[in-house]
């Protein structure tokens, strides 16, 4: 049993933590304020490795930089998604009493066109860059400083993100549309505004995070799809809309995925993810820290 | 048209559709095995998910466990006979995990849907690497004209079956799931019953079919029998078609079929794109599918008349 005590496998479960806490932010956002099922989630982060890997393959420009183009970017399809779909889409009563079903097929949908628009752009071979590739020690940790680097600006972020959620006007505007929408409009809260953001923001979020995650893992165009479902895994876990039960479930996630690999093996990954993630949503659908109304 | 003209129209159709085994080329045959196949699929998709509301977007699993317990099978016991009993084998399976399963309501049965099909998947990845076996070839398999004739019969069995729950008080009940849970229940009808009796029948005939296509392919590989792609494809066939009645999933799948004969070979993405766009735009501006558009035109143009 000593591997489970090991640094080494503390740092391996913090950095996939800290990713998918990020990640299912922006899901739980765009859940939270509009119940929207985004299954396109994970392709955000897809198109944001993309992102980081042409800018670093044309300007020999790192992801921690790039990362930003790829948050104003991905944000900039938040906001063309707004526009020309689902704003309509949100006023219209026939398609808002079965909003959550019909946004997730539409969702799918999306998904399907843009990962296969960027197989006939990029094929679908693996591509990947090498980046901060030399190895750092800190005491029994051995990191490369890519993984170093994606560990503290992914905490940093999404750490600023759930605080600036909590204590700004506008987060606090974003709360009170996750608890009851009607009841925001009448206090006076620009409702489509906030929409508009939480869509703006949770794609930005989700880009930027597939930029750090470019150095980690190979860039394919169907790499998002397990971290939609992961992301899917953190929010129900957390709480639908919760943030910070989200941000823990997050490293949550990380923790029992690390180490319950290093347990079994690496065959058990799915199984131990979709496991999870079916008894939950059968025994505990309010989520781990939910309580009283279940809101399905 | 009265009744009887369209019965007799229809058995010509099939009869027709059989007399072809014995003359159509292997080419011909296989767009046909596949026509029926996805009609068979999309119909037993209705008869849950149409009905019900109770979107499945894992219906590949049936599927895929039908396909692996025939290969299990394979050899032990007669061809048909296993295919009846993986038919058999998944119905049960479905009655057993349909009752938790069944409990989770809306969006989240949708992704817990998909989540079991990739569970299971995983689990047979893992049992056949366990037994050293990645992938396992079907030897001897009866030849394509037989295999057409038995995809003709379960697409024809899947399609009245819709056609006849859809007119019956079981089809009744299922559809007041669909509109308001809760009110249907405490009127008193039994909703955890027929929702588990949906979710058994309209895994039947897909286990059949998967054992069915192993056969064609020859071949059982966990990652294609559960291909998630396959679910999508049932899912886009009977939302452009329309998925409340028998018909709609007919001209979805032969939509498809034929958009696929034509792209996949070539162009596999830009087939995958234009499924995407037309789910896309049928959720957007005809909900009810190309069948609830054209008999909510017809009925409009009746009135017109009268």
């Amino acid at each position: 049993m000593d591997i489970l005590l090991s640094p080494q496998l503390l740092a391996a479960a913090l950095i996939t933590g800290v990713l998918y806490a990020l990640i299912s932010l922006g899901l739980n956002l765009i859940y939270g304020t509009m119940r929207l099922l985004n299954v396109a989630h994970g392709d955000l982060v897809m198109i944001g490795a993309y992102i980081a890997f042409i800018v670093f393959s044309l300007f020999n420009v790192g992801p921690l930089i790039s990362m930003v183009g790829a948050a104003i970017i991905c944000g900039g399809l938040g906001w063309l998604a707004y526009k020309s779909i689902f704003q309509n889409l949100l006023s219209n009563s026939e398609i808002l009493a079965r909003l959550e079903e019909n946004s997730l097929l539409l969702f799918f949908g999306i998904s399907v066109v843009v990962q296969n628009l960027v197989i006939l752009f990029f094929t679908a071979d693996r591509q990947g860059y090498e980046y901060l590739s030399a190895i750092v020690e800190i005491g029994d940790v051995r990191l490369t400083g890519a993984r170093l680097a994606v560990l503290i600006v992914g905490s940093l972020i999404s750490i600023a993100a759930v605080l600036y959620l909590r204590f700004s006007l506008f987060g606090l505007a974003m709360n009170a549309l996750i608890q009851n929408r009607d009841a925001s409009a009448v206090v006076g809260i620009n409702v489509d505004r906030v929409q508009m953001f939480s869509l703006i923001i949770g794609f930005g979020i989700t880009g930027l995070a597939g930029a750090l995650i470019s150095v980690l893992e190979p860039i394919t165009p169907v790499m998002g799809f397990p971290y939609t479902m992961s992301a899917f895994v953190v929010i129900i876990l957390g709480g639908l809309g919760n943030l910070w039960g989200g941000f823990l479930a997050g490293l949550l996630l990380g923790f029992l995925e690390i180490f319950g690999v290093a347990v079994t093996g690496p065959e058990w990954r799915s199984v131990l993810v979709y496991g999870i993630f079916i008894g939950i949503l059968i025994f505990r659908p309010q989520g781990l820290l939910g309580r009283g109304r279940v809101a399905r | 048209m009265s009744n009887n003209l369209r019965l007799i129209g229809i058995a010509a159709v099939i009869i027709i559709f059989a007399g072809l085994s014995g003359t159509a080329s292997e080419y011909m045959l296989g767009i046909g095995f596949t026509l029926f196949m996805y009609i068979a699929l999309a119909q037993s998709w209705v008869i849950l998910s149409g009905m019900t509301g109770y979107i499945s977007l894992g219906h590949v699993v049936f599927f895929g466990s039908g396909a692996y317990v025939f290969v299990l099978l394979w050899g032990l016991v007669p061809v048909w006979f296993g295919v009846v009993l993986s038919g058999l084998v998944v119905g049960i399976g479905a009655l057993i995990i349909g009752y938790p399963v069944l409990r989770v309501r809306g969006p989240y049965f949708v992704i817990l849907s998909f989540g079991l099909a990739e569970l299971v998947k995983n689990l047979v990845l893992i049992n056949e690497a366990r037994m050293y076996m990645s992938l396992r070839p079907v030897f001897g398999a009866p030849p394509l004209a037989d295999l057409y004739i038995a995809m003709l019969v379960l697409a024809v069995v899947a399609t009245g079956l819709t056609f006849w729950i859809r007119r019956s008080r079981f089809g009744a009940g299922l559809r007041s799931i669909r509109e308001d849970e809760g009110a249907a229940e405490t009127i008193g009808v039994p909703v955890a019953r027929l929702k588990l009796a949906a979710f058994a029948l309209s895994g039947i005939i897909p286990a059949m079919v998967g054992a069915i296509f192993i056969m064609r392919s020859g071949i059982f590989q966990p990652g294609d029998a559960f291909n998630p792609i396959v679910s999508f494809t049932i899912v886009t066939m009977a939302i452009i078609g329309g998925s409340d009645d028998a018909p709609g999933p007919l001209l979805g799948v032969a939509f498809l079929v034929i958009l696929q004969e034509l792209l996949w070979a070539n162009w596999p993405e830009v087939y995958m794109i234009i499924l995407g766009v037309l789910l896309i735009g049928f959720v957007l501006f005809a909900p009810s599918g190309i069948f609830g558009w054209l008999s909510a035109k017809s009925s409009r143009s009746e009135k017109n008349a009268a």
